[in-house]
């Protein structure tokens, strides 16, 4: 299965939980969060996921 | 087959290093009184955090001019403020001493662009992949040296040895010079106390990789070192003087840091014997338990910051030129966001994330590896430790150190299988 992952520091964006922390709520598809949303664990941009097999 | 470069010792072999660390990392039994105190005083307070448990002097850091920053907003607001709160000024007096020219000591655009290649190494899909080719056999293999006696000091026979000896698999260390490797990843930092076997130390672990980045970049195989000496990005490889550091400090971070939050998330088990009964029964709790003793108790408790410019931190000023020791376990024990936070509950609601791991670009990069051990290694001894229980005949055990925790014995007893 692939997941969208912050190639910066590993963290994996689950759809069902969202990021609720950062204004995300759970079930958020990936297009529909904001370019200027940031990894919640390292700060990286939107621009700096990709598709990973996990 | 080439054989491998020989690893050389220290010059004096009566020197234990382990022994000089634990002296000078002092035995405060329970720093969480002061640092709660520290922390009613505001988010900003004069002074270094050290000085407030030990007089062993550091010398690389303490005449410089320091603040403590505590409590989680304001811990969070220095993590993620790199371009205000740096780390190459506040770590080339110390780490970079030590480890030499780490990503540590970076910052961005350079950090950005080496993170991203080393993160590639340590990505969760990728670290998954180790834990039962590689960890699972060094933690069964240590398990079998005690399993048959129905007792163990659960630090000395296993959790001191099992993240260090993953990462001697990981670089295919030969087996025979591990206690060397061990001795000299800890020496290494001893430069902070002003030790002479500290850049003894760094110097013979940086002649062993340099060599065995020339054999593995002749001779590529599957291993990591490998796969560092050879990855790309943008068609460049990664410097000599930048990989060697990593390595280095892999020894070290990889290694002390995952041996001391496995400790301590079994002690914090054993201590609470009906959250250790519920994790047994039901697996899928571990992810918590292991977040809860992070938070807990994290192996790391304060971590530094340069102040490049005049700010402030909720109305307190720090001025540019100040050393900040971000207290990272003052923002874990922050009442404000961790209810009755001196308790050890897996069961606890968060609505934030602990810092045990920092937060921000420089966030842990082998927080997904630790994860994986100290995974693997719990459902070992849950699977393999029937009955698993603190020795009564033994002291309790007591979990020690102002900046980096873990306790010194965990004496458990089992039933034999």
């Amino acid at each position: 299965m692939k997941k969208w992952m912050c190639m910066n520091c590993g963290w994996i964006y689950e759809q069902e939980l969202g990021d609720p922390i950062g204004g995300i709520a759970p079930g958020t598809a990936w297009e529909d969060i904001p370019e200027d949303w940031k990894c919640p664990d390292c700060g990286s941009l939107k621009s700096e996921f990709e598709m990973e097999e996990v | 087959m080439t054989a491998l470069p020989k690893l050389e010792d220290l010059e004096d072999k009566s020197f234990d290093p382990f022994m000089v660390e634990k002296l000078s990392t002092g035995n405060c039994p329970d720093p969480y009184p002061r640092i709660h105190e520290l922390r009613q005083q505001g988010p900003v307070v004069e002074g270094s955090y050290r000085k407030n448990f030990t007089d062993v002097p550091d010398v690389q850091m303490g005449h410089l001019p320091q603040v403590m920053v505590l409590g989680y907003d304001a811990v969070l607001h220095v993590l993620t403020h790199p371009e205000v709160f740096r780390n190459k000024e506040a770590f080339a007096p110390n780490l970079g001493r030590s480890f030499g020219n780490t990503i540590t000591v970076m910052d961005a655009p350079e950090h950005t662009r080496f993170r991203k290649i080393f993160q590639k190494a340590f990505l969760p899909n990728v670290v998954t992949k180790w834990g039962e080719t590689v960890v699972d056999p060094v933690v069964n293999r240590l398990m079998d040296g005690f399993i048959a006696t129905g007792e163990a000091d659960l630090i000395e026979q296993f959790t001191h040895h099992y993240p260090f000896q993953v990462i001697y698999a990981q670089v295919e260390l030969d087996p025979a010079q591990a206690p060397v490797f061990h001795k000299l990843a800890i020496a290494q930092i001893l430069s902070s106390i002003g030790a002479p076997q500290g850049p003894e130390a760094s110097g013979k672990l940086g002649a062993f990789f340099a060599e065995l980045l020339r054999q593995k970049r002749a001779n590529p195989g599957t291993d990591l070192i490998s796969h560092l000496a050879t990855v790309e990005a943008d068609g460049e490889r990664l410097p000599d003087d930048v990989l060697i550091s990593f390595l280095r400090q892999l020894m070290n971070a990889g290694g002390d840091t995952t041996f001391r939050g496995t400790s301590v998330l079994l002690t914090g088990l054993l201590t609470h014997p009906e959250q250790l009964r519920a994790v047994s029964e039901d697996r899928s709790l571990i992810p918590a338990a292991i977040d809860e003793a992070l938070r807990w108790e994290g192996p790391v408790t304060s971590t530094f910051r340069y102040c490049a410019q005049d700010t402030e931190i909720q109305g307190h000023p720090i001025k540019a030129g100040t050393f900040v020791n971000t207290v990272l376990a003052s923002a874990n024990r922050d009442p404000a966001k961790f209810e009755n936070p001196d308790a050890f509950n897996i069961f606890r609601k968060n609505t934030v994330r602990h810092l045990a791991f920092a937060s921000g670009p420089h966030l842990c990069i082998g927080q997904h590896l630790a994860r994986v051990e100290m995974t693997r290694a719990l459902n070992a001894i849950l699977d393999r430790l029937p009955n698993l229980r603190l020795d009564p005949d033994k002291p309790a055990p007591a979990i020690t150190g102002h900046l980096l925790r873990v306790p010194e014995h965990l004496w458990v007893k089992f039933d034999r299988a």
